[in-house]
């Protein structure tokens, strides 16, 4: 019996008046053809009456597995299983969190149930910001900071309020924070639906390409800001080396870690083997055939902070194979 | 599995299969009609050798169903909020309504005639006959599971870190306090109420001894437990979560404590997700989560197959004489099986 393809999920984050409901509203009235079952949070305020819009209750509970940072969302776990009783009668879901919200316990609960992960599969984190408050939000809100962090589609919406340097000021400091993230500048959240919805971030088998990141690590703005630190290796990976070190790095420093992704090219092997973490979460799988093409460049990156970027490349680097 | 043995599953001399459109949520047995209800807000009526008669009852999809405390009609809590008593006849009367709020939670006691249903944090409950709730109890996260001792008095509710024990028939009831770590789901209460026992999330059953709130560990489940049943003796309480119906030991005053469990119907690369005990004979009906369904024996190792392939079995009953089994799958299927016309 083959199994049913799963239920792709969007998280939808950003600080309160970025423009989340805006996005929402136009996600449910639009004419795309698709049928989105909505998880709004408590305090939600969509305008439109909908049978597949549920309240969400942001039950965050720790899990009793010895992890320390693994907390998960109790309500979604139940909400996803009781929409699935519907099954058929919606194509994906988005999940909107409040805006005080940490995304990790979000993310987590798709990592660590194996029934919702047998019926719905993280999709995508789109983080909405609002281009004109979020450098003052991120003085002082760690929840701004890490919205975009975990992001994978950011929405840099409200351009039309700021002037075009205030505007460069806020995409440097974004990129200074998560460079891996597809940024997309817009006002009233006007974008196409399809470059935020159903992306496949998660999704091992779509993990194309990791960018080099283009600014320098050391742009801290203070000390426990959240950076971005992308290594490479051009000497194949040692699995043998690389498995036990990103298990210590990430049970060592996983509240710290929060999102990784890895395309690595082990010896002699004709498949890419990807990688991708959540605070100590991980998830990796041999993917597809490296083209003739294409240069065997093994790369990682990790958002968080205290990051050592000295120490993970010298780490990621002792995983290599030793020229001779 | 080879033809010769998928032909020979009982449900192809003893019993039928009936082909519905939605995932069931409950299979109830009034008599020998099996009432379904199902994940398109519908209940399904199947009498003996008739066709299913569905009718629409809730506007999303039906997430709890239980008999009436007298046994002659049903109860369905919806998605949309609402508590609907339904009659074979189809007569449908509104229980309550909570809106916004998803009905997930259904227990009812024949003994004292207490219906409890959760809806999110509260415990709403309806006494004997009432066509109107009654009394709620609020605790403090969302409820994962309801359940009612035998003599329905004491009611279990399982939440974020532990469960909440009180008499449900007393608006005024003092409460006990269960703590442990984790998100408590389903949960069971021994007949005479000297055990609670807690699915958790992270696989395995926690207990408490009632008696002197001694707490008890149930590990070693590859899956969450969603099912429970007790023989009717109160001597064994069977449980799904692994690849074996995995069977307790409650005849001691210790309960499980310090016992090996009895492991029934164990498959290879199979899961059980369904368990119910016959209600006369020490004979336990299994499902698993390859649309399998199998008897086991509590004497033996021996066991019959009944049905042999589908989606996973997600709701699985015995009439109260014995006489029929009913199955369903998260593909719509079910199976009917009469255990009379083997006499």
């Amino acid at each position: 019996m083959a199994p049913s393809p799963t239920i792709p999920v969007t998280v939808l984050t950003g600080y309160l008046g970025a423009g989340k409901t805006t996005l929402l509203n136009r996600i449910l009235s639009e004419n795309h053809g698709r049928r989105y079952a909505v998880i709004v949070n408590e305090f939600g305020e969509i305008g439109i009456d909908n049978d597949l819009i549920v309240d969400a209750d942001e039950e965050v509970f720790e899990m009793n597995n010895g992890c320390i940072c693994c907390t998960v969302r109790g309500d979604l776990i139940r909400i996803i299983e009781g929409l699935m009783k519907r099954k058929g009668t919606f194509d994906a879901i988005v999940i909107e969190t409040t805006g005080l919200a940490d995304p990790a316990p979000v993310a987590q609960t798709f990592f660590v149930d194996d029934e919702v992960r047998a019926r719905a599969s993280l999709d995508a984190i789109v983080t909405v910001v609002d281009a004109r408050h979020i450098l003052l939000r991120l003085e002082d809100s760690h929840e701004a900071e890490e919205q975009i962090a975990f992001a994978d589609v950011i929405l840099l919406n409200k351009t039309d309020l700021v002037d075009a340097q205030e505007l460069e000021r806020v995409r440097q400091r974004i990129r200074t924070i998560n460079a891996q993230a597809t940024l997309h500048e817009t006002q009233n959240c006007v974008v196409p639906l399809e470059d935020v919805l159903e992306r496949g971030a998660f999704d091992l088998g779509r993990i194309l390409e990791i960018e080099p990141n283009f600014l320098s690590e050391d742009d801290h703005e203070h000390d426990d800001a959240i950076t971005s630190v992308s290594l490479r290796s051009e000497a194949p990976i040692r699995p043998e080396l690389f498995m036990p070190w990103l298990r210590r790095l990430t049970a060592e420093q996983g509240q710290d870690i929060l999102r990784l992704k890895g395309v690595l090219a082990f010896p002699g092997e004709e498949q890419r083997y990807v990688v991708q973490g959540v605070h100590m979460l991980l998830d990796g799988d041999h993917q597809r055939d490296w083209k003739p093409d294409e240069a065997r460049t093994s790369r990682m990156v990790f958002i968080g902070r205290n990051l050592d970027r000295a120490m993970l490349q010298a780490g990621f680097d002792g995983c290599a194979v030793r020229a001779a | 599995m080879p033809v010769a043995e998928a032909e020979a599953a009982l449900i192809h001399r003893y019993g039928r299969h009936v082909a519905l459109n939605a995932a069931p949520t409950a299979l109830l047995w009034l008599g020998t009609t099996a009432a379904v209800a199902l994940g398109d807000g519908s209940v399904c009526w199947i009498g003996d050798g008739a066709d299913p008669q569905a009718m629409p009852v809730h506007g999303g999809a039906i997430l709890s169903a239980c008999r009436s405390p007298d046994g002659a009609e049903i109860v369905t809590g919806g998605d949309d909020g609402r508590v609907c008593r339904i009659s074979p006849g189809g007569k449908v009367a509104e229980l309550g309504v909570f809106a916004r709020r998803w009905v997930e939670h259904l227990v009812v006691s024949p003994a004292s005639g207490l219906l409890v249903a959760g809806v999110g944090k509260e415990a709403v409950v309806w006494a004997k006959g009432a066509g109107a709730p009654s009394h709620r109890y609020a605790v403090g996260s969302t409820i994962g599971g309801l359940a009612l001792d035998a003599k329905g008095k004491r009611l279990a509710i399982t939440h974020y870190n532990g469960a909440t024990l009180l008499y449900g028939t007393n608006p005024e009831s003092g409460r006990v306090a269960l703590a442990w770590t984790g998100s408590h789901l389903a949960c069971t209460l021994h007949p005479q109420g000297r055990f609670l026992l807690t699915a958790l999330q992270e696989t395995g059953l926690h207990g408490w001894r009632l008696a002197d709130l001694r707490d008890m560990r149930m590990g070693g489940y590859t899956a969450k437990t969603r099912c429970f049943c007790w023989d009717r003796k109160g001597r064994w309480l069977a449980t799904s979560g692994d690849a074996a119906a995995i069977l307790w030991p409650f005849d001691g005053k210790d309960g499980p404590m310090g016992k090996a469990p009895l492991l029934r119907a164990g498959r290879k690369n199979a899961r059980v997700t369904q368990v119910a005990f016959h209600p006369k004979d020490d004979v336990l009906a299994v499902g698993y989560d390859d649309g399998v369904v199998a008897l086991a024996r509590l004497a033996d190792e021996n066991t019959l197959l009944l049905d042999t392939e589908g989606d996973a079995v997600t709701v699985l009953a015995w009439n109260d004489a014995g006489t029929r089994l009913g199955w369903g799958g998260e593909d719509g299927r079910i199976g009917l099986l009469a255990m009379d016309a083997r006499a």
